[in-house]
């Protein structure tokens, strides 16, 4: 099958989408399939074989963030001719509802569409103020896909539209058998030692990082040999500041990991802590940890809790309560068979969000898309039109 | 000359709307063809499941899960949507093995049948937005062809493990 694959974001910049579309491309290339992937880039970035450079991203504040997409009547051109070069079967666009690539290739073709939707974003304000825009770009879309239950809520609810759910996919091999960061994460005994983990922007409430501070901070004097390794963005100082000064030798902070590097923090950690409050609607983070073979420990989230089998394969605690989690971690911490037992579950549920798995459930979709439509993806003469 | 720009202004006006409703009417007629191409994928999924619980029953589980793939595959459109909801309340209640591959077909079936029946109904809805706008019901822009039917059934996904296999 050709597949053509549009990203809305810059691959210069690290993000899930990003992710999710390269893993995907990759996933597809390996079973056998042609793909091509359009996404903004720098004219000199180094970018992967399969990937179409659609020109420089532009930042546009956009949503309360900053997204850095192209936009505009050379990027439409440009789009259009990937569309007539690559004659595909079907094309997949991801985010359509962001004025970006996507949005403008939803635009210019006919034939079959597939749209992935990532945020549980309601609707923009700028589609918002156009009602009659954003139906024109729905009915334009053959299929549709929600990677989380809150992102197919949201389709159910706000866009008159039904949308298959597809979990978003972990590459597990990229995972597994992955060695540690060296000395990491070193002993782990029945009331001593024990590493925790925890992977994100420690500044932002939302991830819960105070709830984590507090049940160390409580554990610690208690458990001697306990270390805190810490990764993500964020200042040092900033870090190192929320914690009494005779705990502070006992946290490591990583700033900033790579992809390459984010297995190796994910494996150097006995239990890896996500003690988020709320605002996540998939928990990538906790399939790559079970991928990676770590023991978790996650908040009561109704994300967490699918990932997590209902807790059969990481512990859940309830959310904000770092009483109950300095608990779960004092248990888990003295009790290596239950960790055992939580991660060989871990290894099973997992083995459903692995990149091949979740491929073949997209093609399904690709193949529903291309029944309901007559022909192959094409270029139309007005774009926006027709 | 005021009585020139008249003309040019109403020439413009005419040419504005006519380009309007010859797009509505294109974009009406685009919407009904992909609604009736999803019918049939919807149709066509239908049968591949009776089909393959049929086979299924012939082998394994006997008369009361073959009589309702029969009366599935059999069944006049009005009863279809009662007919076809029994079938999966059978498929439900019997005990599937994923390795046997004659229940593997039914999980397949079942499955590709629920992405048929999503798509269809998606796009059955936007034609009929489409369509029941007052502006193309005033010009009868969808006579002639028949207004897409939604077809009504409870979810068939059968819960079995999650795994897809290839092909």
């Amino acid at each position: 099958m050709r597949i053509g694959i549009v990203c809305p974001y810059s691959f210069d910049v690290p993000g899930g989408v990003q992710n999710h579309v390269m893993d995907l491309a990759e996933a597809l290339l390996a079973a056998g399939h042609e793909v091509s992937v359009l996404a903004p880039a720098d004219e000199d970035a180094a970018l992967p074989p399969y990937v179409v450079s659609a020109g420089r991203a532009v930042p546009l504040p956009y949503n309360g963030s900053v997204a850095r997409i192209a936009f505009g009547p050379v990027s439409t051109a440009r789009v259009r001719r990937w569309i007539t070069r690559g004659e595909f079967d079907v094309l997949h666009v991801h985010e359509p509802l962001t004025p970006s690539l996507s949005m403008l290739a939803v635009l210019c073709a006919r034939g079959p569409v597939v749209a992935t939707f990532h945020t549980a974003m309601t609707r923009s304000r700028v589609l918002s103020a156009a009602q009659g825009v954003l139906q024109i770009l729905l009915e334009r879309i053959t299929a549709r896909i929600a990677v989380s239950a809150l992102a197919r809520k949201v389709q159910v609810e706000h866009m008159d539209g039904g949308a298959v759910e597809i979990p978003n996919g972990v590459a597990v091999a990229k995972f597994a058998g992955v060695a540690p960061l060296p000395g990491w994460p070193g002993e782990c005994a029945p009331g001593t030692g024990g590493t925790l983990g925890f992977l994100g922007r420690f500044t932002e409430p939302r991830k819960g990082f105070p709830i984590l501070r507090d049940a160390f901070v409580a554990l610690a004097p208690d458990r001697p040999g306990l270390r805190l390794l810490v990764a993500g963005p964020g200042d040092p100082e900033d870090l190192y500041g929320r914690f009494p000064a005779e705990l502070r030798d006992r946290i490591t902070f990583l700033g900033m990991v790579s992809e390459a590097d984010k297995p190796r923090m994910l494996r150097s950690v006995h239990l890896y802590v996500a003690p988020n409050t709320g605002g996540e609607s998939f928990g990538m983070i906790l399939t790559e940890a079970l991928a990676a073979g770590t023991t978790v420990v996650a908040s009561d989230l109704d994300a967490f809790r699918r990932v997590l089998d209902g807790g059969r394969a990481g512990r859940l605690f309830p959310t904000g309560d770092a009483a109950a989690l300095r608990t779960a971690l004092a248990e888990l911490l003295d009790d290596a068979d239950r960790r055992a037992e939580l991660t060989a579950c871990g290894d099973q549920v997992v083995a459903n969000f692995d990149w091949p798995v979740v491929a073949r459930r997209v093609l399904e979709v690709y193949a529903a898309a291309i029944e309901a439509t007559d022909g192959r993806v094409m270029d139309q003469e007005w774009a926006g039109l027709g | 000359m005021p009585g020139m720009w008249w003309v040019v202004g109403a020439v413009l006006v005419v040419g504005l709307v006519a380009a309007y409703l010859i797009w509505t009417a294109g974009r009406v007629q685009r919407l009904q063809t992909r609604a009736e191409s999803a019918a049939r994928a919807l149709d066509a999924h239908l049968l591949r499941r009776a089909a393959a619980a049929a086979v299924l029953a012939e082998r394994r589980y006997g008369v009361e899960l073959y009589a309702a793939a029969r009366i599935a595959l059999d069944a006049v459109p009005e009863e279809r949507e009662a007919a076809e909801n029994d079938l999966t309340r059978q498929l439900r209640a019997v005990e599937l093995d994923p390795d046997d591959p004659a229940c593997e077909a039914v999980i397949a079936a079942s499955r590709r049948l629920a992405l048929a029946r999503q798509v269809h109904t998606d796009l059955v809805r936007d034609a009929r937005a489409a369509r029941g706008r007052p502006l193309v019901r005033l010009l009868r822009m969808g006579r002639g062809r028949e207004w897409p039917r939604y077809f009504d059934i409870d979810d068939p996904t059968l819960s079995v493990p999650a795994d897809v296999p290839t092909g």
